[in-house]
């Protein structure tokens, strides 16, 4: 049994189209795992993480954590599991109460779960600076989130996170808002904690470069409209895609060499980025290069091409190797 | 390094270049505690490039763009130097002057844009509003939406329907696109767009950059844009300029600035080196360590020699001038620039 475990998850927001955000999504993540969950906005991805926090219930299927379903959890062992499961968001500047200083956002969850006493919660805190790479002081203690640059903030928002001691981390774009120079400073952060402390991560990205350096050695789950179309291990998933659609996110990306660039930009894809799902059969019908009648009448289901990397789709054995994999191949052989 | 280098070849051989930023430098506040957020920079543009100003927040690289417009935000103000565009300097003009000259001869996309629109009047009524204001450059309103009809099928949306559609209605990435396509309605010269990609998902990163290269083919316009995502430079710019902490530190061609091992200067190396990228497996990215510094305070000598790996005692007490080479590529660092001869400013 997994730590994390998510069975047939739908979920429908009572607003909106009713379309399903979230369609039959299973996904586990065991102790001091890292599972990355990528896709376009609108995708679902932050649904799902939002769930996993606890912050919505789904409306099918159910979310386990350490086997039991978190929706039932009542008192204390509802408690237990909230101080266990934290989360970072996207926007540092949205994430903290700007009327608040450091301290004040720091201290009562430590207080609250007995992790400090009023007599050491400052000791505690300043600790918890310095573990996230701010000025252990307690004039920065004293300090409002306006008074912050950006990536202190979003340090502040993981010091928050990590101040409860939680098991489970889940991570929703916090790189995104970030300088270029900053983001992977914030990401060795995040694999620290991941290392020392074995956290486990759910990490929420649009972006396969991030997630790349930040699931080494573990797992993407690929979504599109609501359901999971790719799972498997990191690297394979980024080097040899077998869905379509991570394909064509993975041609998409705006690759920092110029002279690959070029090469990508003569053989454009077939595809389209942009479109809505397919309402029946495959949900990627409508924009996919491989789509054809049976696409249209019959969903395909996930399965496990082997070596636990799964996929969605009736043709996964046509998806052609990434140009920039082959380039890069060639320039080695 | 062996490369070939003469002394004060000509950058360009035309005598004028499109437009000429000189010596400029924008300051905010009273003289005495000024925050200079562009520092003395010099750069060209020349006709129908896509220049690319590179850098990470608080560089100053949006201030600059800013200027071109006469649009910085007060009390920030250009206190030294001038921008020559067709034959007026834009740093002196009045306000009239500017209003003539925005939207016509220079428009911009601002960071953000998919928030630009009024959220209560069609995308289609705000256009006609553009149109109504400049009946100089199209007499007939049907002119002008015929243009507008044709710029969004070149950015690759339906005309009918967003000429009807409310923001609301369309996604992020739409409205970046439309954004693109009102900017260019009054046919001007230079577009500016700042950040054009940032808050968008990776499709709609693909979308933009490929329907601003399509524009750029198809109607030859100058493009700056304003960026601190190197993978979009080395997509779509022909040209870039660095900046870091207000200063101007290399210019070059995408490649010039891209190749590895090349003369570039440390900061744009590391850089770089920190995108986390499919290209690359986790061991190759390597952070830069500290911070970019206060621009109310900035380091003596080089600005960047406090995180610099290369950095020599003299990095902290001189500032380097920006040098280049015959090809116009321009670097300012002592160590980079030591080795070579018939570097030139």
């Amino acid at each position: 049994m997994s730590m994390l475990e998510i069975q047939n998850v739908t979920h429908t927001y009572s607003s909106g189209t009713g379309r399903p955000v979230l369609k039959d999504v299973s996904l586990e993540a065991g102790r001091g795992d890292v599972v990355a969950i990528v896709g376009e906005s609108g995708c679902g991805k932050t649904t799902l993480g939002r769930m996993i926090a606890g912050l919505y219930s789904p409306t099918g299927g159910s979310i386990s954590f350490d086997g039991q379903d978190i929706s039932a959890l009542r008192g204390r062992a509802r408690a237990a599991w909230r101080r266990k499961v934290q989360m970072i968001h996207q926007d540092p500047y949205g994430s903290l109460n700007p009327g608040l200083t450091i301290g004040a956002t720091l201290s009562p969850g430590m207080l609250k779960y007995g992790l400090a006493t009023r007599a050491n919660v400052q000791e505690r805190m300043l600790a918890l600076l310095k573990a996230v790479g701010l000025d252990a002081t307690t004039d920065f203690l004293q300090r409002y989130p306006h008074q912050l640059s950006g990536g202190q903030r979003q340090r502040a928002a993981i010091a928050r996170s990590i101040a409860l001691e939680p098991e489970l981390i889940v991570a929703d774009e916090v790189t995104s808002m970030l300088d270029v120079s900053m983001r992977v400073a914030i990401l060795d952060l995040l694999l620290t904690f991941k290392k020392d402390r074995g956290i486990t991560f759910v990490f929420i990205s649009h972006d396969f470069g991030v997630v790349r350096y930040f699931a080494q050695g573990g797992r993407i789950a690929v979504m599109f409209f609501g359901y999971i179309v790719e799972e498997g291990p990191t690297e394979e998933v980024i080097t040899a895609p077998k869905h379509p659609y991570t394909h064509m996110l993975l041609e998409a990306i705006p690759i920092p060499d110029p002279a690959m660039a070029r090469e990508r930009a003569q053989a454009e894809g077939d595809g389209r980025l942009t479109g809505d799902p397919a309402d029946s059969g495959c949900v990627f019908a409508n924009r996919c290069p491989l789509a054809r009648a049976r696409c249209r009448a019959e969903r395909p289901a996930l399965v496990d091409q082997g070596g636990g990397h799964s996929t969605a789709c009736h043709f996964s054995d046509e998806v052609p190797p990434l140009l920039h994999v082959e380039l890069a191949n060639g320039e080695a052989a | 390094m062996t490369m070939p280098l003469t002394v004060n070849a000509p950058v360009d051989s035309n005598a004028a270049p499109f437009l000429a930023v000189e010596h400029l430098t924008v300051a905010f506040g009273d003289t005495a505690t000024a925050v200079k957020a562009v520092d003395d920079v010099s750069l060209t543009i020349s006709r129908g490039e896509i220049l690319a100003l590179v850098g990470e927040s608080g560089c100053g690289k949006s201030t600059l763009g800013y200027s071109l417009l006469g649009i910085v935000p007060p009390p920030g103000k250009a206190t030294e130097g001038s921008i020559r565009f067709k034959g007026r300097d834009v740093v002196r003009l009045s306000k009239h002057e500017f209003d003539t000259m925005r939207g016509r001869d220079i428009s911009m996309v601002f960071q953000g844009a998919m928030n630009a629109f009024n959220p209560v009047l069609t995308i289609g009524a705000q256009v006609e509003h553009i149109l109504d204001a400049h009946p100089e450059v199209y007499p007939q309103r049907a002119e002008g939406r015929a243009y507008f009809n044709h710029l969004l099928h070149l950015v690759q949306l339906q005309p009918d329907r967003i000429w009807r559609s409310f923001e609301s209605q369309l996604s992020g990435g739409m409205k970046q696109r439309v954004a693109i396509a009102v900017a260019l309605l009054l046919k001007p010269e230079l577009v500016i767009l700042d950040e054009p990609t940032t808050a968008l998902d990776v499709l709609n990163q693909r979308l933009v950059i490929d329907v601003l290269k399509d524009l750029h083919a198809e109607l030859g316009t100058t493009v700056l844009f304003v960026t601190h995502d190197l993978a979009v430079v080395a997509e779509l710019a022909t040209r870039v300029a660095v900046m870091y902490a207000g200063k101007l530190v290399e210019t070059g061609t995408v490649d010039e600035i891209f190749t590895r091992g090349g003369r570039r200067h440390p900061y744009v190396a590391a850089l770089i080196d920190a995108i986390p990228s499919v290209l690359k497996s986790g061991l190759t990215v390597r952070p830069i360590g500290g911070s970019v510094p206060s621009l109310a305070d900035p380091p003596p000598g080089c600005r960047f020699a406090p995180r610099c790996r290369l950095a020599e005692p003299e990095c902290h007490v001189t500032e380097p001038p920006l040098l280049g080479d015959r090809h116009g590529h321009r670097v300012a660092c002592h160590v980079i620039n030591r080795s070579l001869e018939g570097l030139s400013q």
